[in-house]
Parts: structure tokens; sequence; C-alpha cells
């Protein structure tokens, strides 16, 4: 019985991935961000290797996600700079990146980065707490105020061209 | 002295098509020079190889004392109204003589003042505030004389100003041309197709054919040169023209038609003196002779022979 | 060629040419504005796409004014009998030219100026104005530059003013054909050089990424490489044909 669990254990073990960025610890500046809608925001991942042999090859992601189920969300928008190829990390060594954001659309966004070996068997990533972004609602467009310039100016131009049409040919 | 326009073995080719061959001609200062041909005579060329708008292929030539080589200086002693002169449409025409006046140097002040002096000379005083756009034919003309003038140019080229005018408009161009000679002593090519005014406005006269040189003189010696016959008019009473007829026809010198007004009778003379045999032979005949006229040479007659027998 | 360029500029602003055009440009860049700010629904980054529209809106009618003036300048003077007085005058070609070249520039300069309060009103609100109005004046101006150029090239060659321009819109349209070609054919290498080499879809690429994407001023610099060099050569080459070959026949000879 003792040899048959000694088996399955060894199975599961080489069946189960092994945690290749076993070691590496991602962290955040912040745990919630509050701003408005057009603001830009920026927030830092620390990735550390805890590890005693330096780390290389990871590849950092960030990712980006409607929290409500309400808010349309693509990442593009959000950042354009969500994906990171990081230089080797020495033991106890560590790297910071920093994450700038666009506040898209008004709601509540999750934040999230993983670190991943660009090469090897397939693993599961080291990934950070979720940051909250909280991103207000504010009108960005003040669609009243159009009407006196998308009437003005070219009221103002057509008067000016009529007059000096006239003034040349009164002349 | 030297001469105000010299041109020596000018040649001008499009291709393999000669426009002007050997074009050597002078012309002096303070003259009027009439420049006649037929069209594609070469008359515009040559204008626009003198005025250095057009580069000579070969031959030499000097305007104003400057050799051809040096093409910038002669058009700052130089005015042209060219042929197919535009004007810009949405200009007054004291803004146009303005910016030519600029464009030879003048300040702001002088351009002004020279435009609207020009104005005044050409008689465009009253107009000179209006829109190119609205101006007749001969006022564009005249406008177009004054920017020859703009610069009080040594020599002034003018190529067909007339074109295109009604007779009153055609004297007073030539009027304004003469009075430019007068007043300002500029040597002045006109070149025309106006036969009748060259001979009245003209000191001498350059006829052009097929991009040659056929005549170059006074009006006089080109008449005299062709050669030319010479016609005149005997007045009969009507009833007695066909008797007159009669008695020129035996006449050897003496070609005779009736002129379609009763009693007119048109004579054209082969020789200097066949005049006296005409009258003669009317005489003997019992005709009454109630006049005779004799025509000089006529440049025309000239100019057309020199432009046919070519 | 001040005075050469002062007569252009009277001629096309107090002539009505230049009025009448800059007026029917209000009027699209008003549609647009107005469209654009009545949509209620605009999110965020629409609402930098349609700064980012409007801009390129402006930049490229703008310079296509510019390209249009140009390509009238000496095949029109030809063909309205007025270019002989000119060239009858002492003034030397290469002056007639810029003079003639500076003067259609002022087209692109004036649509500038009645962009800026659309794109003020439009802009404000996510605080692009600053970052649009310096794109838009550095990648126009690079854009009208060689349009003008080359329109004043074909302007000196071409047999009639009617080949001029016809040529003109012919050669802007084939430079905008590679803006709309899918995406799928803009990638990889061939699809990248394309789009870099055209100084119209550099041009377009840089100022998108400036304005919609928030790109640094100098990240993507290098996109701007082709406007600038069409810029320096085509007004060069310009110069030099209105120098040389600026005659009252067109075509080869005159």
């Amino acid at each position: 019985m003792r040899r048959v669990a000694l088996v399955a254990l060894l199975l599961l073990a080489a069946a189960a991935p092994a945690h290749a960025v076993a070691g590496v610890a991602v962290t955040n500046d912040r745990t919630e961000i509050t701003t408005k809608i057009g603001r830009h925001v920026i927030f830092h991942s620390r990735i550390a290797n805890r590890g005693n042999a330096p780390v290389s090859g990871l590849v950092a992601h960030l990712n980006v996600v409607d929290l409500t189920g309400r808010t349309y969300v693509d990442p593009e928008d959000w950042s354009s700079h969500r994906t990171r190829y990081l230089a080797p990390i020495p033991a106890g060594g560590s790297v910071s990146l920093a994450w700038p954001m666009n506040a898209v659309n008004a709601g509540t966004i999750g934040l999230y980065v993983a670190v991943l070996p660009r090469t090897g068997p397939p693993v599961r990533p080291a990934t950070s707490p979720t940051v909250r972004l909280r991103v207000l609602d504010r009108k960005t467009l003040n669609s009243g105020g159009i009407l006196p310039l998308a009437l003005g100016i070219p009221a103002a131009l057509g008067l000016l061209t009529l007059g000096v049409r006239r003034s040349r040919q009164g002349g | 002295m030297t001469a105000a326009v010299e041109a020596r073995g000018v040649e001008r080719r499009y291709g393999s098509l000669v426009a002007l061959a050997d074009l050597t001609f002078e012309a002096e200062a303070g003259e009027i020079l009439g420049v006649l041909g037929p069209n594609g005579a070469g008359k515009t060329s040559a204008i626009r190889v003198l005025t250095t708008i057009l580069a000579p292929t070969q031959g030499t030539f000097a305007v104003g004392g400057v050799p051809h080589t040096r093409p910038a200086e002669i058009r700052r002693r130089i005015g042209v109204l060219p042929e197919s002169a535009g004007y810009p449409e949405r200009q007054t025409g004291e803004e146009f003589l303005r910016y030519h006046a600029r464009l030879y140097g003048r300040g702001r002040a002088e351009a002004a003042a020279v435009a609207v002096s020009l104005l005044d000379e050409v008689g465009l005083a009253e107009r000179g505030r209006s829109l190119v756009s609205t101006y007749s034919r001969g006022m564009r003309q005249r406008l177009g004389i004054a920017r020859a003038l703009v610069n009080e140019p040594q020599v002034v080229f003018l190529d067909e100003p007339t074109l295109g005018l009604d007779p009153a408009g055609q004297r007073q161009i030539l009027r304004t041309v003469r009075r430019i000679a007068e007043e300002r002593g500029a040597t002045i090519l006109l070149s025309t197709h106006l036969l009748a005014e060259v001979e009245e406005t003209c000191s001498r006269v350059l006829i052009l054919n097929r991009g040659r040189v056929a005549a170059h003189g006074t009006v006089a010696e080109v008449a005299a040169k062709a050669a030319a016959p010479r016609t005149g008019r005997l007045a009969v009473p009507p009833g007695q023209a066909d008797a007159a007829l009669r008695a020129l026809a035996a006449v050897a010198v003496v070609e005779a038609s009736a002129d379609g007004r009763p009693g007119l009778i048109a004579v054209r003379l082969t020789s200097g003196d066949s005049m006296n045999d005409a009258v003669r032979a009317v005489l003997d005949a019992g005709v009454t002779l109630l006049s005779s006229e004799l025509e000089g040479a006529r440049l025309s007659d000239a100019f057309l022979a020199m432009t046919e027998a070519a | 060629m001040l005075v050469v360029l002062g007569q252009e500029l009277r001629d096309l602003w107090l002539g009505g040419r230049g009025l009448v055009l800059t007026f029917a440009f209000s009027l699209l860049l008003s549609v647009i504005a107005y469209l654009v700010a009545t949509n209620h629904a605009l999110n965020f980054l629409e609402h930098r796409e349609t700064v980012n529209l409007l801009l390129q809106v402006a930049i490229a009618v703008g310079s296509l004014l510019a390209l249009l003036t140009a390509a009238d300048t000496v095949s029109g003077e030809r063909e309205r009998g007025t270019l002989e007085s000119l060239l009858l005058t002492p003034v030397s070609r290469l002056a007639l030219a810029a003079g003639k070249l500076l003067g259609s520039l002022s087209l692109w300069a004036v649509a500038l100026v009645v962009t800026v309060p659309y794109l003020w009103f439009l802009g404000r609100g996510v605080g692009l104005v600053g970052d649009a109005l310096v794109t838009g004046v550095v990648v126009g101006t690079l854009l009208a530059v060689f349009l003008a150029s080359l329109g004043f090239l074909i302007s000196v060659f071409a047999r009639s003013n009617r080949v001029s321009l016809s040529l003109s819109l012919l050669l802007l349209l084939t430079l905008f054909v590679p803006t709309q070609l899918p995406s799928a054919a803009q990638q990889g290498w061939a699809g990248d050089l394309l789009l870099r080499l055209n100084p119209i879809t550099a041009g377009e690429h840089y100022v998108g990424k400036v304005v919609t994407s928030a790109h640094p001023w100098s990240e993507d610099l290098s996109w701007l490489v082709s406007p600038f060099v069409c810029a320096g050569v085509f007004a060069a080459l310009a110069l030099l044909a209105g120098a040389r070959f600026v005659r009252l026949g067109g075509g080869a000879a005159a």
C-alpha cells in the first residue's frame, strides 16, 4: 500500500507542472488607484529573484480586466506597452518595471502582472496581487459649446471673403 | 555711335524648324523700326530672342550696348509688350504696374508714383483702381505699353500692339507709340502687319519672310527696292469711259480697267513715264480728261511683292 | 523674392481664391467637430481618436491646398499669358520660384491657424491640445513643403495647367493609397518599409502614435525621417527646376 502511494505521488509530481519561476515573486507598489477618465496613471511592479541561482529568459505581461462586467476593455487602449522582456536577474536581485496606463473608460479595472519563462516546459506564471483601478467618469467634451465654434468660424470666414470680394470689385 | 539694337547672323531653331535665319540688322537710337512679315515670318521669334526670352541658336546681338551674354542686364534696359500678353484679372491696373515697378527694383513709394504717372500717360488714370478683368482690349494694350515703360527703357519692343483693336483703338495706340519715341527718346521696334500705320509711324522698316530678312531700310528704300509697278487713276465723263479704255488698250506700258465707279479708270503703269503715254492716248482719242492721279510706290506693294515671291 | 512673395500673397488672399478655399476648409472641420462633439457615447480613446482624425484631416486638406496652388503657379501663369511679363523682368528665376513656392505654402499656414480653435475645443478635455498642435505643426509643415514642392515641379514641366493639376492630384492619391491597406498588409518588413518610405503614411503614423496612443515624441521619431527627407529633397529640386527650367513653353523645350 505504501509502495502504491509512493508511486502515485511520484506520478502526480511528474504530471503537475513544476514551478519553473520558483523563487520569483512579483509585487506592486499599490493595491488601489483612483483616477478620472482621460488621466494617465503609473504603477510599479518589482520582480524579485528569491532563489539561489540567477534566472533569465523571463517575460512580464500586464493584464487588464474589467471587474464590473459592464465596461468594455481593449487592453491595447489602456496600455500599449504591456509585454516586457526582462534581463537576467541575479540571485537575490530584483528588477522594477513601470506600467503607464491611460484611463480610457469609467469603471473598475483589475490590473495584474504575470511573469513567465520564454522557453522550457509549460509552467504556472508568477503573478502579482491585483491592483484595483477605479476610473471615475467626467465629461471630457462639452457638446453644447461646439455650435458657436462650428458656425462662428465659417461664418466669419464667409463674411471676410464676401467683404474682400466686394471691396475689390468696387475699386 | 553704338546702335540701340544690333543683330548679327542671329538664328533660332526649334529642332529641325528654323524660325530665324541670319537675322542681321541695326536699329538706331531714337528711331521707330517697323518689323513686318506675314504670319510665321519669325517676327515674334525675333522679338523673343532679342528680349532674351529665347536664346539664339547662333549669332550675336546687343541691345542698348549690352551683349546677349548678359541677359539680365539687357532686361533692365528694355521694355516689352509681348504679342500674347495676358494680364492678372484680379489685380487693378495700378497694382499691376506697381508690382512690375518693384520687380525692377523700385521702392514702394517710387513704384506707386511711377504707376500713377504711367496710367496717366496712357490714358488710364481714371481706371487705375479698377480690376483688369473690367478692362477692354484697347485698355489692356495700353496697360501693357505702360508696363513696358515702367523701367524707363532705352529700347521698347512692341509685338502687335494694335492686334484686335478697332481703327480708333489702333490710331490711339500708334499715337502713344509716337509720343513715347518723341518724349522719351526711346528706340522702338514695332512689330505689326498694319502697313499703312508703319508707313505713317516708322522711320525704317525691316521685312521678315520665312525667318529671313527680305528687306531693311527706309520705307521709300524698301518700296523702291521691290520695283513695284505704280498705279494711278484717270477720271473721264461716264459716257466716254469705253472710248478711253479702247484708247488705253493700245498703250503698251499701261494696263487699264474700269474702277467700278462711273467714269473712273484705274491704270497700272509698267514704267516710270507711262502715265504721260496714258494721258496722251486718252486725249488723242477725243476723250475729255477730267483728272489724273498717280500713286507712289506703296509699302504694301513692296511687302506683297517680297513675301509672295519668296 | 520678397516682392514676388508679397504679390503672390495678395493675389491669393485679396484676389479671393485663398479665402474661398479656407472657408470651405472651415466648413469641413466644423462638420467633423460638431458630429464628434455631439456624440455622447464617446469614450476616452475614441475622443483621442477624433482629435487625431481632425488633425489628420487638417494636415491632409491643408497640404492638398498647398499642392494644388503650387501646381498652378508656373503652368497657370503660362496659360494666362502672364508668365512672359515676369520672365522679362531682371528678377532671377530662383527668386521667382522661391516667392511662388512660399506663397503656395501660405494655404497650409492659414489652414493650420483655422484648425487651432477646433483642436483646442476637442483636445482640452483629454489634455491633448499641446501635443496635437506641436505634432500638427511639425508633420503638417513637412508634408506641405513636400507636396507644394512636388506640385511646383510638375507645374514647371507640364505642357498645360490641366495636366499639371491632374498629375498632382493623381500623385497625391497614389501616396494616400497605402493608408487604406488592410492592417495585415501593413505588417511585416515590406509593409513597414512601404509605410515608412511614404512620407504621407509615415507622417500619419507618427501623428497617430503621439495623439491616440499617447507615445512620447521621441519614441517614434524614426517615422519622421521620410517626411523630413522628402521635404528637403523636393524643395531643393523645385528651386533648382525653377531656376533653370522655367520657360515660356511647357514641356521639355520652349
